[in-house]
C-alpha cells in the first residue's frame, strides 16, 4: 500500500520559486488503480519522482508497505516497480541480460530472477526476443521489455508515468492489458496521465491535479457529484477555466 | 559481489560497442606499424646523404676485409630495398686506429668510446671472428653498424647463392661500449605514451556509461534503483579502468612488437635484451594512470548532460593532461616536494624514475597515496553528480551545488564526504607538516649547526617550539577540514562525532587498556623493526635520544597538552568520530575498524618530507584497539582516555626517565622489554578491554 503525505516541492529559478507539488496527500491500496491525472505541468512526474526518492520533497513524505522515503529510501525504491514512456534500453545487451541486471541492482537473487524473467516473458509475449540485442527491437517490443523490467523484482507498488505516450492501438492495448494483470495480481498502481480517456476506462479512482494542487479526488461517480460534469475532460476544462 | 556483477554488465555493454572496438584495437593495430615504416625510412636515409660513418680498424688485413665488403657490388641491397629507403646508401670512411695523427696507436674499443669513430671493426683467432662494436645509446653509432651488419649480411648472402659451399662466412659478434644509459629514451617516452593511451582508452567509456545513460533513456530507471549511486559509480568505475588498461596495453604491445621486429628497441631501452622489467613495472604504472583518469573523466561525464556537452569538457582536459605528459621529456625534474602531490605530474615523473631506476621510496609512495586520493575525490564528486541531474530536469546542478549546504540535517556524513575529506587531509597535512620542518630547520640552522651541535636550552625552546606548532597544525588540518565538511553536509555533531554520553566504566576499561597498551605497542614495534618493517637509522636514533634529552627539561604540562591532549582529542574525534561514522554507513563494524586503523598508521608514517614507516605497526595496531573501544561502547570519549592515558604515559617516562632508571628501566628503542614487564602490560590492557567489553555496550548509532 502506498501513502502519499503533504509531499511539497518548490524548484527555484534566479527569478522565482515555482511551486511544482503543493500539499498533496493520497493513498492507494493494494489491488486499486489510482489514475492521477492533470495537464502537462501539472506536478505529476514531479510527484512520482519524489515516491521514488529521485527528488528530495522540501515537506511531506511518501510511505510504501510502512517504509517511508525520509527514513529508508532505499527500502522504499526496492519496493516500488516504475516504468515511464521515455524508458531507454542497454543497446548492446540482449533483452535477457538486461532484466537480469535490473533484477541484480534491485537485490534480486540471480537463480530468483532468471525464473521470473521467463515467467514474464511468457505473460508479456517477449519470449521470441529474449536473446536478441535491445538495440535491434522495435518500439513495440522495447516497450513490452520495459514493462517486464518494472516488475522483475516483484514490487508491492506500480507507477507508470505517461505509460501510453507515444504508442499505437496495439502498444495502448498491450499498456490497458498490463494494468488490468497488474490490478488482479494486487499491486497498488498508480498511473500518471494526460490521457484523460484512457484514464477513465482504467482507473479504479482519481486524482485531478492542476497546478500542484489536488483539486478534486474520488471515484468516478464521486467526481461526478462534485464537478456535475460527466467526462474527465470537461471537469478539466472547468478547472483550467477557474484557475485561469 | 554484486558490485563484480554491476562492473560485469558495464564492461559488457562498452566492450560490445563498435566504438570502444575502434580506439581499442584499429589505433594499435595501424599507427604503429605505420609509425615505426616512417621511423625506419627516416633512420635509414636521414643520415646517408650527410657526413660519412667513420669506420675504424685495428690493422691492414682487417681493413682490406671491410674494403672488399663495402666495395663489393655483392654488399649492396637489391634495387626494391634500396627504393625504399630512398635510393641512397650510406657512406663509409675507413680508420685505421693503431696508426693516427698523434703517433698514439689504440684499440677500437677506446676511439669508440671516445668518438673518434662511429662504428669499429676487431677481428681473432683463424678463421677469423669479428667484433663490431657501437657506442650504447648513441643513434648515429648504432646506425652506422647496423647499415654496416646488413651490408655484410648481404654480402655473405650473395657469397652462398654463387655456391661456394666451402667459403666459410666468418662468424661476427655484436659488442657495445659505454654505460648503460641512467635513463634511456623510454623512461622519458613511455610516461607520455600511458598519458594518451590511457585518456583515450578511457574517453569513450566514460562518456558512454554516464552521459550515454541519459542519452539512452535508461537513466531514471537505473537511479529509481535501490543501489547507492556510488555502488553504480564504482561499477561503471572498473569498468573504464579495465578498457583504459586493455587500451593502453594493446598499444604497448603493438609499439614494443613494432620496435622490436623493426631493430629500433635497444634504441630506447638502451639494451639489446628484451626489457621484460620495464614491461612489467609499466604495467604496474599502468594501473596506476588510467585509475586515475578513469576517476577524472567520470567525475567530468558524470556532470555532462550529453554526449556532446561530455566531449566538450574532455577536449580541455586532454589538452592539459598534455603538459604534464611533456613534462617527463624535460631532464633534471625530479619527483620530490610539492611535485610528488601534484595530481598528474606526480604519476608521469615515478613512471620516468620507475623506468630509469631512480625511483625514491618515500616521494613514490606519495604520489601513489595521494593519486588514490585524488581518484577518491574525483570518484565522490561524480557520485555525488552522476544522476542528480537527468531526473530533475527543472533543477540546474552546477559544481557551486558541491558547495552548497543541504536542507535537510543528516545524522552522519556520507561516505563521499569522507572519501573527500580524505584527499584534502593527504595534500594539505602534506604541505603543512612540509612548511612545518623547512620552518623548523630554517631556526636550527639560525641557531647554528644540526641538533647535534645545539646547545642544550636552544634544543629545548627548538623542541618545544616544534610541538606547539605540531599540535596546532594537527588542530587545523585534522580538526578543521572534518568540521568544515560536517558543517557543509549539514551533519548532526553529536552523531557525526559520535559525542554520546559513555558509561563511567567505561571510562575506567578504556583508561586502563591506555595503562598497558604502550607494551604492546613497543613490542609490535620491535617485531616489526626485525621483520623488516621500518626500523630506525643510527641517525634517528641519536635523534630521539637528542629529544629524550630535550623532554626532560620541558615542563610536563607542555608536554601533556601538546602531545598528550590535543592529539587524544582532534584524532580521535578526526578518524574514531568523523570517518568512523562516516564509514560504518557503508561497511560492516569489522571493516571499519580495519580501515580506519589502517588510515591511522597511515597518517602516522607520512610526516614531512620522511616517511616514518617504523610508525605503522604499532599505530595500526594502536588504532584498531580504539576501533573496538569506540564500536563497542558507541562513543569517542573513552578512546580519548585511552589515547590520552597512552601517550600522557610515554611522555612522562621520558620526562621522568632518570627518576625511573632505578627500577632498570631499559628504554631502548630496539629490544624486547622484559618478560614480567610484557606479562604485567598485556594483563592490565587485557583486563581494561574485558571492562569496556562488558561496561554495558550503547548501541551505535547506525543511520543509512
Amino acid at each position: 500500500m502506498l501513502t502519499v503525505q503533504s509531499l511539497t516541492k518548490t524548484f527555484s529559478t534566479d527569478d522565482a520559486e515555482v511551486r511544482a507539488v503543493d500539499d498533496l496527500s493520497f493513498q492507494v491500496q493494494p489491488g486499486e488503480v489510482y489514475g492521477l491525472l492533470g495537464p502537462n505541468g501539472a506536478g505529476k512526474t514531479t510527484t512520482l519522482r519524489m515516491v521514488l526518492g529521485l527528488l528530495e520533497p522540501d515537506a511531506g513524505f511518501a510511505e510504501v508497505d510502512g517504509v517511508r522515503t525520509e527514513s529508508d529510501p532505499i527500502g522504499v525504491k526496492s519496493r516500488l516497480g516504475f516504468v515511464s514512456a521515455s524508458d531507454g534500453v542497454y543497446p548492446w545487451l540482449s533483452v535477457r541480460e538486461m532484466l537480469l541486471y535490473f533484477g541484480d541492482l534491485y537485490g534480486v537473487a540471480p537463480s530468483v530472477a532468471a525464473q521470473r524473467c521467463e515467467d514474464l516473458a511468457t505473460l508479456m509475449g517477449i519470449e521470441p526476443f529474449l536473446d536478441r540485442r535491445a538495440g535491434t527491437l522495435s518500439t513495440g517490443q522495447r516497450q513490452r521489455v520495459t514493462l517486464v523490467r518494472g516488475l522483475i523484482h516483484d514490487p508491492p507498488v506500480m507507477l507508470l508515468d505517461e505509460p501510453t505516450r507515444g504508442l499505437d492501438v496495439v502498444g495502448v492495448q498491450t499498456i490497458f492489458d498490463y494494468i488490468k494483470h497488474l490490478r488482479d495480481v494486487g499491486k497498488a498502481v498508480i498511473v500518471c496521465t494526460h490521457r484523460l480517456d484512457e484514464a477513465q476506462r482504467l482507473c479504479d479512482r482519481f486524482g485531478l491535479l492542476h497546478r500542484g494542487k489536488l483539486q478534486h479526488a474520488g471515484t468516478m461517480t464521486d467526481l461526478k457529484e462534485a464537478t456535475g460534469r460527466e467526462h474527465l475532460v470537461e471537469m478539466f476544462v472547468d478547472l483550467m477555466k477557474e484557475n485561469a | 559481489m554484486r558490485l563484480w556483477r554491476l562492473s560485469h554488465k558495464e564492461l559488457k555493454e562498452t566492450s560490445r560497442d563498435r566504438r570502444t572496438i575502434i580506439t581499442l584495437l584499429m589505433m594499435p593495430l595501424l599507427v604503429y606499424p605505420l609509425l615505426s615504416m616512417a621511423m625506419n625510412r627516416y633512420l635509414l636515409t636521414s643520415d646517408a646523404e650527410a657526413v660519412p660513418y667513420k669506420i675504424g680498424v685495428e690493422n691492414e688485413a682487417d681493413g682490406r676485409w671491410v674494403q672488399e665488403i663495402l666495395q663489393s657490388p655483392d654488399s649492396t641491397p637489391p634495387e626494391e630495398v634500396l627504393k625504399s629507403a630512398g635510393g641512397q646508401m650510406a657512406e663509409f670512411e675507413l680508420f685505421n686506429t693503431s696508426d693516427t695523427l698523434d703517433g698514439k696507436p689504440t684499440t677500437v674499443s677506446d676511439s669508440i668510446s671516445r668518438g673518434t669513430i662511429d662504428v669499429g671493426i676487431e677481428s681473432e683467432g683463424d678463421p677469423k671472428s669479428y667484433r663490431l662494436y657501437a657506442f650504447r645509446g648513441d643513434l648515429r653509432s648504432q646506425n652506422a653498424r647496423r647499415i654496416f651488419v646488413e651490408r655484410l649480411q648481404w654480402y655473405q648472402l650473395s657469397q652462398l647463392e654463387k655456391a661456394a659451399p666451402q667459403v666459410v662466412a666468418p662468424e661476427f659478434e655484436i659488442v657495445d661500449e659505454g654505460e648503460e644509459q641512467n635513463e634511456p629514451i623510454l623512461a622519458t617516452i613511455v610516461p607520455l605514451v600511458l598519458v594518451l593511451m590511457t585518456i583515450t582508452g578511457a574517453v569513450y567509456p566514460a562518456i558512454d556509461l554516464t552521459a550515454g545513460e541519459r542519452e539512452r533513456g535508461t537513466m531514471e530507471a537505473l537511479m529509481a534503483s535501490p543501489v547507492p549511486r556510488f555502488q553504480v559509480l564504482l561499477a561503471k568505475y572498473f569498468a573504464v579502468v579495465v578498457i583504459a588498461m586493455l587500451t593502453a596495453i594493446a598499444n604497448l604491445a603493438a609499439m614494443f612488437t613494432t620496435l622490436w621486429l623493426g631493430g629500433l628497441l635497444p634504441l630506447l631501452t638502451g639494451s639489446d635484451v628484451f626489457p621484460w622489467l620495464q614491461v612489467l613495472q609499466i604495467l604496474g604504472l599502468l594501473v596506476l594512470f588510467s585509475g586515475f583518469f578513469s576517476a577524472v573523466l567520470l567525475s567530468l561525464t558524470s556532470f555532462a548532460r550529453s554526449f556532446k556537452e561530455a566531449q566538450a569538457y574532455l577536449i580541455p582536459v586532454m589538452l592539459l593532461s598534455l603538459a604534464p605528459g611533456m613534462l617527463s621529456l624535460l631532464p633534471g625534474v625530479k619527483l620530490s616536494g610539492p611535485l610528488a602531490v601534484a595530481p598528474l605530474i606526480n604519476i608521469v615523473m615515478l613512471a620516468r624514475e620507475v623506468l630509469s631506476g631512480t625511483v625514491v621510496p618515500a616521494a613514490a609512495t606519495m604520489a601513489v597515496i595521494s593519486t588514490i586520493g585524488y581518484a577518491a575525490a574525483a570518484l565522490s564528486i561524480a557520485a555525488h553528480l552522476f544522476g542528480s541531474d537527468a531526473v530533475t530536469r527543472t533543477s540546474d546542478q552546477s559544481f557551486a551545488s558541491l558547495l552548497k549546504r543541504p536542507k535537510r540535517w543528516t545524522a552522519v556524513p556520507t561516505p563521499q564526504t569522507a572519501a573527500m575529506v580524505l584527499a584534502l587531509l593527504v595534500p594539505i597535512y602534506f604541505v603543512c607538516s612540509n612548511v612545518l620542518m623547512k620552518y623548523l630547520s630554517g631556526m636550527r640552522s639560525i641557531m647554528l649547526g644540526s641538533l647535534d651541535d645545539l646547545p642544550l636550552d636552544s634544543a629545548v625552546a627548538l623542541q618545544s617550539r616544534s610541538m606547539w606548532l605540531s599540535a596546532t597544525t594537527l588542530i587545523l588540518v585534522f580538526g578543521l577540514i572534518p568540521l568544515l565538511a560536517t558543517w557543509l553536509g549539514r551533519s548532526r555533531l553529536l552523531s557525526t562525532y559520535r559525542l554520546h554520553r559513555p558509561g563511567v566504566l567505561a571510562i575506567v576499561g578504556a583508561t586502563i587498556v591506555g595503562l598497558g597498551a604502550w607494551a604492546v605497542a613497543h613490542e609490535a614495534f620491535v617485531i616489526a623493526d626485525a621483520l623488516g618493517i621500518g626500523g630506525l637509522s643510527e641517525k634517528r636514533i641519536a635523534d630521539t635520544r637528542k629529544m629524550l634529552e630535550a623532554w626532560q627539561i620541558i615542563p610536563p604540562w607542555v608536554l601533556l597538552l601538546t602531545l598528550a591532549v590535543t592529539p587524544a582529542v582532534i584524532e580521535e574525534l578526526c578518524f574514531r568520530g568523523f570517518l568512523f561514522s562516516a564509514v560504518l554507513r557503508v561497511m560492516s563494524p569489522l571493516r571499519t575498524i580495519l580501515l580506519t586503523s589502517f588510515l591511522f598508521g597511515l597518517f602516522h608514517v607520512l610526516t614531512g618530507n620522511a616517511l616514518l614507516i617504523e610508525r605503522f605497526v604499532p599505530t595500526f595496531l594502536l588504532g584498531l584497539i580504539l576501533g573496538v573501544i569506540a564500536y563497542r561502547t558507541g562513543s569517542v570519549i573513552p578512546g580519548m582516555a585511552m589515547h590520552f592515558v597512552h601517550n600522557g604515559l610515554l611522555e612522562m617516562v621520558g620526562h621522568y626517565y632518570k627518576q625511573l632508571e632505578f627500577i632498570g628501566a631499559d628504554f631502548d628503542n630496539q629490544t624486547h622489554l622484559p618478560p614480567h614487564w610484557i606479562a604485567i602490560a598485556t594483563t592490565i590492557a587485557v583486563a581494561g578491554m574485558a571492562i569496556v567489553w562488558f561496561a554495558g555496550r550503547r548501541r551505535t548509532l547506525l543511520v543509512p
